[in-house]
C-alpha cells in the first residue's frame, strides 16, 4: 500500500487528472448552452465530483488487487446487469435498449462492462507465464470480449458493441501477437467490413453514403444530421458565435446538441479556438496515459492502461469524426463531454486505476 | 518482473506501444486539420448555410389597387381571403404532403402535384395550393402545425369584380404568371417571379405594374421545425395604386342591358370626343372575371375556366378593339369629308345620279332604293349607295385610301387595352388586279374593308370635332399612395386641318339622318341634336339561307350635339351582330344610351328598367 504523503502527492500524475476535469467542465458549458432550461449540467457536475472521489480511491488502491481479486466479480456483475437490461427492467432511450431504470436515475451497464472487460483481459495477461500469445490465449481473450458484445448487440446498441474491437485489438497487439497474424487480422477486418456492408439496414447505409458523397444523401433523411453538424462546425469559424449564441444547436437544427453532438455545439459556439483547446487536452490526457503504460512495472498494468487508451481514443475519433462528417453516425458519445453520468464516473474510475499503476511503478 | 525482462521478449513492446501513441496523435492532428478546413477555409459557405437554415423570408402580398369608375365607384376591389400555401423546403416527402392536401384540405391531386413539382420555382418560395380556404381548413392547418410545418394559411386579398360580367373584357382578369410569360423579357425586366398573380387581360393587364403594388416581406428566425421564433425585420407591402377609369357605371349598365334585354350580341362604345375618355365599352357575349379570380392556380385545368376559354362564342374577346368588320355605310361620313376637302363636291354642286345602282364591267351593283340624282345631304340622310358608287369612281381608290388612312383607318388607335387589332383597308398595293368593281365596293365600306369599332369611332368623332382626333382611353387617373404620386392620363390629340364648310356639311348630314326622317330616325331624342349614320356589315354566307347567324351586322355611329353652336360632347358606336339593318337594331339602343347620358347630366335618376324596355317616347326635359 502506497502511503499518502507529500512525496506521493508530488508523484501523482497531475495532468492525467486535471485534463479530464477541464474537459468535463468545458462539456458542462456546452450542455448548459445547448440544453437551456434544464439542470443537465448540474448532473454532470455531480458525476464529476463522484468520479474524482472514485479516481482518488482507486489511485491509492493496488490495481493488482482489483485486477486479480475484484475483476471476476465485476465482469460477472456487469454481464448480469446487461442481461437485466433485456428484461422488462430495461428502458429504451433513443432506440437503444441500453439503460436500467433505477430510482431517481438511470444506469447504462454497457459503460461498466467496458471497464470490467478491460480488467478481465488484463487479469488473464497477468496470470500468463509465457511470452507472446498462443492461439489458446487469443481464443480466451476473444471469448472474454465476445460475451458482453453479444448481449450489447441484443440491446441493438451496435455503436457500443464496436468499442470492444479496439480494446481486443490493443490487447492482442501489445500482448505480443505475431506480426503476420496482426497483418492477417487487419486484412480480415477490412474484408469483414466490406462483406457486412450489403447486409446493413437502409438507414445505416444512408449514414455511410452521406460521408462518402454528401450530395447523394437525402438532406431530409439520415444524412440530415451529419449535414447539420458540419454546418454547425463550419459556421463557428475561428472564434465561434459565443456561448448560448449558437443558432444550429439552440434552434434545433443540430440533433442531440448536448449529448452525441456536443462537439458540434461547442465548435459552433467557441469556434476553432475551443476545438483546439479540447483536442490539446485530449492529447495531453492520452499521451500521459501512454507514458504511464510505458513506465508500468508489469505487463498486465501496462495493457490495462492501454486498454483504457484504446477505449477512449476510439470514442474520441468516432465521435469527433462523426461531428465533422468523416465517420457515420453510430451513437458513440464524446468521453467526459457528452451528457451521461455513468460514462464520466467510469472514465474517472479508469483514470484512478491508471494513477495506481503510476504510483506503483517502482514498488515491488 | 523487471524492465529488462520485457526487452527479452521476442517482440518490441515499447516500439509497439509508441507506434500506437503516434497513430493516436496523428488521428487527433487529422481531426484538428479537418476542423480547420471546415471552420476557416469553408467558413463563409457554412456561415451562409446556417443563416439560410434559420432565416426565412415570408412575402406579404401587396393588395392590388382597385379599379373605379369615373365617379370613384369601385368596379374591381379586394376582399379578405385565406390561401393555403406550402413551403417546399420544409417538406419531408412530397407524397406525404400531397396526401394530406388531398385528404384533409380537399385539394385536387393533379393540381397539387403540378404546383409542388414545378422545378423552376425557388425552394424557399411558398407555393399557393388553395384559395379561399374555409374556416375548417384554417383550423386544420393550425392544429397540425407540428406534424406539417410546411403547410400554412396566409391572408391574401382576393380580387372581386363587383358587377360580374359588366365591362368584363375591359376590366380583364388575373391569373398566375405562366412559364412562357416568365421567359418574355418584358416580364423578366420588371422582376416578376414564378407564382406571381398578374393581370392577364384588359386594364388588369395594361396597368399591372400600377395595380400590383410592391410585396412586403417578413424576415423571421425559424427553428428546425419551421416555426417562427422571432421577427427580425418587416417590410410592409405597398398597396397597388387605385385606378380611376373613364367608365361611367350608369352608362355602362344601360349599354349592357340594351343587349341583354334583346338577347343580342354586339358592341357598344361611348366616348367623349373632346378628350377620348371612354364612358362605356360593351362587348357581348361577356364573361365573369370572378371565375378566374377564384381559380388563379392552374386555371387551365378548371372546368369553370375552360367553359369560358373554350366557348365558341369567344366571350373573352373584346370585339370593340379585337374584332374587325366592314364599316358599311358608316364609311360615308369619311367619304363625304374627303370629297369635300378635295373639292370634288361643294355645297352648291354635289349632285350624282343614284340610278338604283351601277353597272361595272359585267356586274350590276344595287342601291337600296331609287333616289334620283340627289345632293350630298340627301344621299347621306337616306344612305344612297348609287350616289357614293359614282362619287367613289370619280375620286379613285388612291384618294379614298389616302384619306381614310389619314383618319386612322387600318391603324391601332393606341387605346390602353392589350391586343388591339389593326384592321384592313384595301388598295392597289394589297390587290394588284384592282378593278372599278373594287372601287365601287370600297366607296361604301364593303368588300375587304375591315376595321375595329373603336377605330371607326375615333375617326368619325374626330371629323365631327373638326379634325381633332383623341386617343380613346380608359384610364382617367392613377390615385396616389404614400409611395407613389397621382398621375393623370396625358391626352395627346392629333389635328387634321378640315374646312368649316366640310364640317358643317357633314354635321348637318348626320343630324339629318336622325332628325329628318333618315335611316337613323329610331335614335332621335327630341331636343338633343343627335346625329348619326347607319351601316350594314355584310356577313358573307355561302348558302342563300338567311338564318339568324347569316344576317348582317347593323352599325349605328352617332354624335351629340351636332348641327348646333355647341361642341359635340358624346360620340358612340353600336354594332348589333346579326341584327340586320343598323337603323332598326342599333339606333334604338343608341337612343337609350343617350337617354341615360342626358338623364344623368341633367340630374334625373337613370331608370334602367324603363330604358331597357326601350319604350317610346323617352321624354327628357331640360
Amino acid at each position: 500500500m502506497v502511503e499518502l504523503n507529500r512525496k506521493t502527492l508530488r508523484d501523482l500524475d497531475w495532468p492525467v487528472l486535471i485534463a479530464p476535469i477541464a474537459l468535463t467542465l468545458f462539456g458542462c458549458l456546452g450542455i448548459f448552452s445547448s440544453a437551456p432550461g434544464t439542470d443537465f449540467w448540474k448532473k454532470q457536475l455531480v458525476a464529476l465530483t463522484l468520479g474524482v472521489i472514485g479516481a482518488c480511491v482507486f489511485a491509492f488502491t493496488d490495481y493488482r488487487k482489483i485486477m486479480v481479486e475484484v475483476s471476476p466479480f465485476l465482469y460477472a456483475g456487469s454481464l448480469f446487469l446487461l442481461i437485466l437490461v433485456l428484461t422488462p427492467l430495461g428502458a429504451t432511450i433513443n432506440g437503444n435498449r441500453a439503460w436500467l431504470r433505477l430510482p431517481g436515475t438511470s444506469l447504462q451497464p454497457s459503460e461498466l462492462a467496458k471497464v470490467a472487460t478491460i480488467l478481465m483481459l488484463a487479469r488473464y495477461i497477468s496470470q500468463k507465464r509465457e511470452q507472446g500469445l498462443s492461439l489458446k490465449d487469443i481464443i480466451i481473450l476473444g471469448a472474454i470480449v465476445i460475451l458482453p458484445v453479444v448481449l450489447i448487440i441484443l440491446e441493438k446498441d451496435t455503436g457500443t458493441a464496436l468499442t470492444y474491437i479496439p480494446i481486443l485489438g490493443v490487447f492482442l497487439f501489445l500482448g505480443g501477437m505475431r506480426k503476420a497474424l496482426v497483418a492477417a487480422s487487419i486484412a480480415a477486418g477490412v474484408v469483414g467490413l466490406l462483406a457486412v456492408y450489403p447486409h446493413l439496414k437502409p438507414y445505416q447505409k444512408e449514414r455511410i453514403i452521406v460521408i462518402i458523397d454528401p450530395s447523394k444523401a437525402n438532406p431530409r433523411g439520415y444524412g440530415y444530421q451529419t449535414m447539420q453538424s458540419v454546418i454547425a462546425v463550419g459556421s463557428g469559424g475561428v472564434l465561434g458565435k459565443g456561448i448560448t449564441h449558437g443558432t444550429q444547436g439552440r434552434l434545433g437544427f443540430l440533433p442531440y446538441a448536448y449529448s452525441d453532438f456536443i462537439g458540434a455545439s461547442l465548435a459552433e459556439e467557441t469556434g476553432l479556438i475551443g476545438i483546439l483547446f479540447i483536442l490539446a487536452l485530449y492529447s495531453v490526457f492520452i499521451w500521459r496515459l501512454c507514458l504511464i503504460a510505458l513506465g508500468s512495472r508489469d505487463r498486465a498494468g501496462a495493457l490495462m492502461v492501454m486498454g483504457f487508451v484504446g477505449l477512449f481514443m476510439f470514442h474520441i475519433a468516432c465521435n469527433l469524426g462523426m461531428v465533422v462528417g468523416l465517420m457515420p453516425i453510430m451513437g458513440i458519445p464524446l468521453p467526459l463531454m457528452s451528457l451521461g453520468g455513468t460514462s464520466i464516473i467510469s472514465v474517472f474510475a479508469c483514470i484512478g486505476l491508471a494513477l495506481s499503476v503510476r504510483l506503483r511503478r517502482f514498488v515491488n | 518482473m523487471s524492465k529488462s525482462s520485457l526487452r527479452d521478449e521476442p517482440f518490441n513492446f515499447e516500439l509497439r506501444l509508441r507506434s500506437l501513441l503516434y497513430l493516436i496523435l496523428a488521428m487527433l492532428a487529422a481531426l484538428a486539420i479537418r476542423f480547420w478546413v471546415l471552420q476557416v477555409s469553408h467558413y463563409q459557405s457554412y456561415q451562409q448555410q446556417a443563416e439560410n437554415n434559420r432565416i426565412r423570408e415570408i412575402p406579404i402580398i401587396a393588395p392590388r389597387g382597385a379599379i373605379l369608375d369615373s365617379y370613384s365607384k369601385p368596379l374591381v376591389d379586394n376582399t379578405p381571403a385565406f390561401n393555403i400555401v406550402v413551403s417546399p423546403d420544409l417538406m419531408t416527402s412530397l407524397d406525404e404532403t400531397v396526401k394530406v392536401l388531398v385528404e384533409e384540405l380537399n385539394i385536387d391531386r393533379t393540381e397539387a402535384v403540378a404546383q409542388l413539382s414545378d422545378l423552376k420555382r425557388p425552394k424557399s418560395q411558398p407555393v399557393l395550393v388553395k384559395q379561399n380556404a374555409t374556416r375548417a381548413n384554417r383550423q386544420w392547418v393550425s392544429a397540425h402545425e407540428y406534424e406539417h410545418p410546411e403547410i400554412s394559411a396566409e391572408e391574401q386579398p382576393q380580387r372581386v369584380y363587383k358587377y360580374g360580367k359588366l365591362a368584363s373584357q375591359v376590366l380583364g382578369y388575373i391569373g398566375q404568371i405562366s412559364s412562357t410569360q416568365l421567359e418574355e423579357p418584358k416580364f423578366q425586366e420588371f422582376g416578376y417571379r414564378p407564382g406571381d398573380i398578374i393581370g392577364q387581360a384588359g386594364l388588369e393587364r395594361t396597368y399591372d405594374q400600377i395595380l400590383r403594388g410592391k410585396n412586403g416581406k417578413r424576415i423571421v428566425v425559424v427553428d428546425s421545425r419551421g416555426r417562427t421564433i422571432r421577427e427580425l425585420q418587416r417590410v410592409e407591402p405597398i398597396k397597388g395604386q387605385d385606378i380611376v377609369t373613364t367608365l361611367d357605371l350608369d352608362i355602362q349598365q344601360t349599354a349592357e342591358e340594351q343587349f341583354d334585354a334583346a338577347n343580342q350580341t354586339g358592341i357598344a362604345v361611348v366616348m367623349n370626343p373632346q378628350n377620348g375618355e371612354v364612358l362605356a365599352m360593351v362587348s357581348k357575349p361577356s364573361f365573369d372575371p370572378n371565375v378566374f379570380a377564384e381559380h388563379v392556380i392552374s386555371a387551365e385545368n378548371r372546368d369553370e375556366v375552360r367553359a369560358i376559354t373554350n366557348n365558341p362564342t369567344k366571350p373573352l374577346l373584346n370585339k370593340a378593339i379585337q374584332e374587325i368588320y366592314p364599316t358599311g355605310s358608316t364609311w360615308k361620313v369619311m367619304m363625304t369629308t374627303a370629297a369635300m376637302e378635295e373639292g370634288i363636291i361643294t355645297p352648291s354642286s354635289s349632285r350624282f345620279a343614284c340610278g338604283g345602282g351601277i353597272q361595272v364591267g359585267n356586274r350590276f351593283v344595287h342601291c337600296m332604293g331609287s333616289h334620283g340624282s340627289p345632293e350630298i345631304h340627301y344621299a347621306v340622310v337616306h344612305s344612297c349607295d348609287g350616289y357614293f358608287y359614282r362619287l367613289g369612281l370619280k375620286m379613285g381608290v388612291d384618294l379614298i385610301h389616302d384619306w381614310v388612312v389619314r383618319f386612322g383607318m387600318g391603324q391601332r388607335t393606341g387605346i390602353d387595352l392589350p391586343h388591339e387589332q389593326k384592321g384592313f383597308i384595301p388598295d392597289r398595293a394589297t390587290k394588284p388586279n384592282w378593278k372599278d368593281f373594287d372601287t365601287v365596293l370600297a366607296s361604301v365600306g364593303q368588300g375587304s374593308v375591315a376595321v375595329t369599332p373603336i377605330q371607326l369611332l375615333r375617326a368619325e368623332a374626330g371629323i365631327i370635332m373638326g379634325g381633332e382626333f383623341h386617343t380613346p382611353h380608359l384610364m382617367k387617373k392613377v390615385l396616389s399612395t404614400e409611395k407613389a404620386p397621382e398621375r393623370e392620363y396625358e391626352d395627346k390629340p392629333v389635328y387634321l386641318k378640315l374646312s368649316k364648310t366640310t364640317i358643317d356639311t357633314v354635321s348637318y348630314a348626320v343630324w339629318g339622318v336622325v332628325n329628318e326622317g333618315g335611316t337613323g330616325t329610331a335614335a332621335a331624342l327630341p331636343g338633343f341634336n343627335i346625329g348619326g349614320k347607319t351601316g350594314t356589315a355584310q356577313v358573307i354566307a355561302k348558302e342563300k339561307v338567311r338564318t339568324k347567324e347569316h344576317q348582317d351586322h347593323g352599325w349605328f355611329i352617332s354624335f351629340a350635339p351636332v348641327h348646333t353652336e355647341e361642341r359635340p360632347e358624346i360620340a358612340m358606336v353600336v354594332l348589333t351582330e346579326h341584327g340586320g339593318q343598323g337603323g332598326r337594331t342599333s339606333a334604338p339602343k343608341t337612343k337609350m344610351i343617350f337617354a341615360s347620358y342626358y338623364s344623368k347630366k341633367l340630374g334625373h335618376p337613370v331608370v334602367r328598367d324603363f330604358l331597357a324596355r326601350n319604350d317610346q317616347p323617352a321624354q327628357i326635359t331640360r
